[in-house]
């Protein structure tokens, strides 16, 4: 009798041990920033009007109509006098870049922010177990995972992963990885390398839907250090709540926004339609869709829905299908308040088209999208790095308190939209921010006006009217 | 690689074997061996009871319906939390490897042909070429792209576009074919291509031609070279066992147009020579449901990087010669770094694989070489113990070659790997499909068999997979090998004159 119940309160014991230690590993699947380093570049790197001014007239391909075309987009883009370009560019080989330019573009970036990180929280790079990296238009062999772990000695089974090729929301699907690998494997630090590379991406023709592109991109990146362990979740800066991927490569008009070719003269660039304005909306609507219910709390979800029924209660089905056309010219807002259940908004600095796109459709006011734009001013488009530096100045600004949450939004070519919610861990609004990329200029930020002296400088280039006996002034060869 | 020396001699007299599989028996089955005299012991027990005790102490315990119905709810409701909680299964459904066209046909004569016309002005460098080729173990139904048939060839963005179009829907549309799958049931996507990588992505082109669901989680993998396939395997797996009831979708392949080497130095002609067309498509599941139709289970993957070593890293690399043509650098200690990197595979996946026998008798003879004797040979464990086939990357002859005399192979055990060699050219990340698909073809796979899949990239990485095979698989009547698995195996030349 004794013997039965000792065997049976064995096995159910062992049982329930072996139930609790399943259970206790699902415990440690919290994806926590531990701390990020956006990189900024030399001063010997800065890009100011002169500057562009230079390159642009080192591309003999140019005639008047693209000289008129590239002032109108560079006098709105939002742009300022302080971002910064590849040293190639300042060495006059921008046309003819070599393998070894792009990797030392690379080299000095990753040497710079991987070293910061790490010593900052007192981690060895042995320490590292999985590393993704995601720097979208540069392709060699070894990768440039490879590369980081070569510089600094990695151990060798570290889980290591190189994204390339998925555009500026590549950030988030670095992240994504990230998190479901913390699902399955406890106790694991993670490294996620974002950038972009220009050296070898620079558009030598004269196609202008892709000469754009040449104009909004700069350098740029981060390196962010993640975990899943317990002991330092009290370290940690964020915690992830949710994140949401949407991808509208089925649809050929969205496919095709975004795409890199070759042009008549045989010049390889990307390609940005016209198109792409609403590629992005179609694609920012889905993804709000499925991302909204996990956010917002459930009262304004509610008075949204009645909003919406007492809206479509009221239309007559004629008078309906009126406003429905003419919504998407107006461009689409959304109806629902997102402050309910978001603090702060990461927005991708695509450019100031889509900053202000988006600010309409989720109603945020100027204080919302000051970081934005503030980014995009300082340090251009650094494509998937961008919404590391947006997160930066709301951190040097002293914005981030406890308990807040942090919605980044983010696209990419193809065409996807990928979003996700950070909740703030720790009060972040105390102390110094150390090693934040914005540190030293905060103070000056917002400015008094966000224009840039482009017009001032070339905006005579409007009043000439024939681009066959246009001849560029002496004094600017 | 370190002299891998043979086991001592007397080992091969035919007593001394009769006693090692007497060991490796009563090792492996050691729990059984034990339970035998317990279960003596009870039944002896037993039996001195006789018939009334053993009823007298079933009476003496008192239990009412509740107390054993509560208990019985309890077992069971635990064991099915235990069991439902345990990592889940990760399937192979299926995959279906790219069959290139008979017209982007390469035999030694065109090659040459070509290469004579495109490189008039450097004869060396035609002649290094044909011994290249001659000694490659390649066969001539090897295929290149349409751009490169060109002379010089055109690696145009869109004659690359084309080529990955080519490889990768029709290698999609077979799976599809094969296992029924519908486009829009697809929930992950990983592609992995090493050397091509526009805007938007090789992933973004598969999900725009079979309009994937839009919530789709995909990925592009690049420049992770040849053992790129295993990685997506790896990604595939963690992705699946966070997402119940999911499917996966891999994409391997190598593109080759746009990485024609066009320039004149010799290091980096070698991948001219060996890299060919070809891709495979590869569908992998957690659904309880495919367990049925599913061909492999997944029991372990080591991934091994060797990019902390100066010497691994530098080995593969890409760069500009003197003239400034890209072309990738193959260095000579590169069977040397392949075979550290083996063996700091094989030691992690070693234990996992390994029967307890093999591993007694490396623990025995490590315990011995550190503690007894320094210069007593290592014991090399023998893995055709733990596999019945061996899928080794058809990186070349010489990697097949140090693999077979490092892990102590016969010749069928690589048969898979040179015929893969000889008949599709080294295909980069798919080569190890093909390679499955010839074991496949030749009828050998049944139920309950481990395949071992070993593949090396650049940085330089060794990536091991052990799959079981889930149920006997019958010759199939469409695939790579359909048309020509009869001709094989064919006997390759140490050196084929050309």
């Amino acid at each position: 009798m004794d013997l039965l119940l000792m065997l049976f309160s064995l096995l159910v014991s062992y049982l329930t041990f072996k139930i609790w230690k399943r259970i206790d590993s699902k415990r440690d699947q919290n994806c926590y920033i531990l701390d990020y380093q956006c990189h900024k570049p030399s001063d010997d790197r800065m890009v100011n009007t002169q500057f562009s001014g230079d390159v642009i007239l080192r591309n003999k391909h140019l005639r008047l109509n693209e000289y008129k075309f590239l002032l109108k987009a560079i006098v709105s883009s939002g742009i300022g006098e302080q971002t910064y370009a590849p040293r190639l560019f300042f060495e006059g080989r921008e046309q003819h870049p070599t393998i070894q330019d792009a990797i030392s573009e690379m080299e000095e970036f990753y040497i710079d922010t991987i070293e910061k990180v790490l010593e900052r929280n007192k981690i060895s790079p042995s320490d590292i177990d999985i590393l993704v990296v995601n720097v979208s238009m540069l392709n060699s062999t070894p990768s440039l995972s490879a590369r980081i772990i070569n510089h600094y000695k990695m151990r060798d089974d570290i889980k290591v992963f190189n994204l390339t090729a998925m555009g500026c929301s590549a950030s988030v699907i670095a992240i994504d990885i990230v998190k479901n690998i913390f699902k399955t494997y406890k106790n694991k630090l993670a490294l996620v390398v974002t950038s972009e590379s220009l050296s070898p991406n620079w558009y030598s023709g004269s196609n202008r839907s892709m000469i754009l592109a040449n104009c909004l991109f700069r350098s740029g990146g981060c390196a962010v250090l993640l975990t899943n362990k317990r002991s330092l979740s009290r370290r940690a800066m964020f915690k992830l709540r949710c994140l949401v991927r949407t991808h509208h490569g089925a649809r050929d008009d969205s496919f095709n926004a975004c795409i890199q070719k070759e042009d008549e003269l045989g010049h390889i660039g990307v390609h940005l339609d016209k198109t792409l304005p609403k590629a992005a909306t179609r694609a920012f609507v889905d993804n709000l869709k499925v991302i909204t219910p996990k956010i917002l709390p459930v009262t304004e979800l509610l008075r949204f829905m009645l909003c919406l029924l007492i809206k479509k209660l009221r239309q007559n089905p004629s008078k309906g299908s009126n406003v429905a056309q003419a919504a998407p010219k107006a461009g689409i807002k959304a109806g629902i308040n997102f402050k309910t259940g978001i603090d702060h908004f990461c927005i991708h600095t695509g450019g100031k088209a889509v900053i202000d796109a988006i600010g309409y459709s989720l109603d945020l006011n100027e204080y919302d999208l000051e970081p934005a734009r503030m980014t995009l001013h300082r340090f251009g488009n650094t494509s998937a790095s961008s919404l590391w530096y947006v997160l930066g100045y709301m951190e040097a600004k002293k914005r981030l308190m406890r308990g807040d949450r942090v919605f980044m939004i983010s696209f990419g070519a193809g065409f996807k939209c990928n979003s996700c919610v950070w909740e703030v861990v720790r009060d972040l609004n105390v102390g110094e921010a150390k090693g934040n990329v914005w540190n030293h200029c905060i103070d000056e930020y917002p400015p008094k006006s966000l224009l840039n002296p482009f017009f001032e400088k070339y905006g005579w280039i409007n009043e000439e009217d024939d681009p066959d006996t246009f001849k560029i002034p002496d004094e600017l060869m | 690689m370190p002299d891998q020396a043979p086991m001592p001699e007397f080992s091969s007299s035919v007593k001394l074997k009769y006693v090692k599989l007497g060991y490796q028996y009563l090792v492996n089955h050691f729990l059984s061996f034990l339970l035998i005299p317990i279960m003596a012991i009870v039944a002896v027990e037993l039996l001195r009871m006789g018939p009334e005790e053993i009823l007298n102490v079933w009476n003496s315990l008192e239990f009412d319906l509740v107390q054993v119905l509560c208990s019985s709810f309890f077992v069971i409701f635990i064991s099915t939390v235990y069991f439902m909680s345990k990592p889940r299964t990760i399937y192979l459904v299926d995959y279906s490897c790219y069959k290139p066209p008979v017209t982007c046909r390469v035999p030694f004569a065109t090659f040459m042909e070509h290469s004579r016309l495109i490189l008039k002005d450097k004869p060396k460098s035609v002649e290094f070429q044909m011994r290249i080729l001659e000694r490659s173990g390649l066969g001539e139904e090897t295929c290149l792209p349409p751009a490169i048939h060109y002379i010089p060839p055109t690696p145009t963005m869109d004659a690359a576009r084309s080529e990955a179009q080519m490889v990768i829907f029709t290698a999609m549309d077979d799976l599809f074919e094969k296992t029924g799958l519908k486009p829009k049931d697809v929930d992950i996507l990983i592609v992995n291509c090493s050397l091509f990588s526009p805007t938007p992505s090789l992933s973004a082109m598969v999900i725009n031609k079979y309009k994937l669901r839009s919530n789709i989680k995909s990925f592009n993998l690049s420049g992770m070279g040849c053992s790129a396939g295993l990685i997506s395997v790896d990604l595939a797996r963690d992705l699946l066992q966070v997402h119940p009831n999911s499917n996966a979708i891999i994409v391997s392949t190598e593109i080759i147009t746009p990485n024609y080497y066009q320039g004149n130095e010799r290091a980096m002609l070698l991948p001219n020579c060996l890299f060919r067309m070809g891709a495979a498509a590869i569908l992998m599941s957690n659904r309880r449901s495919d367990r049925w139709r599913a061909k492999y289970k997944l029991s372990h993957l080591v991934r091994t990087h060797r990019g902390a070593d100066d010497k691994s890293f530098f080995c593969v690399y890409e760069q500009e010669d003197r003239e400034g043509h890209v072309g990738i650098n193959l260095s000579k200690d590169l069977m040397a770094i392949a075979g550290e990197a083996l063996k700091a595979n094989i030691t992690t996946i070693g234990p996992l694989v390994l029967p307890a026998s093999e591993q007694l008798l490396f623990l025995l003879s490590l315990i011995g070489r550190k503690i007894f004797n320094p210069k007593l040979k290592p014991y090399i464990p023998d893995f055709k113990l733990a596999f019945e086939h061996f899928c080794i990357h058809a990186g070349g002859r010489a990697v097949i070659d140090e693999l077979q005399k490092n892990l102590q192979l016969s010749g069928e055990h690589v048969e898979a790997s040179r015929m893969t060699l000889h008949r599709f050219g080294n295909t980069s990340s798919s080569s190890l499909w093909y390679e499955l698909s010839y074991i496949e073809a030749k009828g050998r796979m049944r139920r309950g068999d481990r395949v071992w899949q070993i593949a090396f990239g650049s940085g330089f990485k060794c990536n091991s997979a052990v799959w079981k095979c889930n149920r006997t698989i019958k010759t199939p009547k469409d695939g790579p090998w359909s048309d020509c698995i009869d001709r094989y195996p064919v006997f390759i030349p140490e050196v084929v004159k050309l």
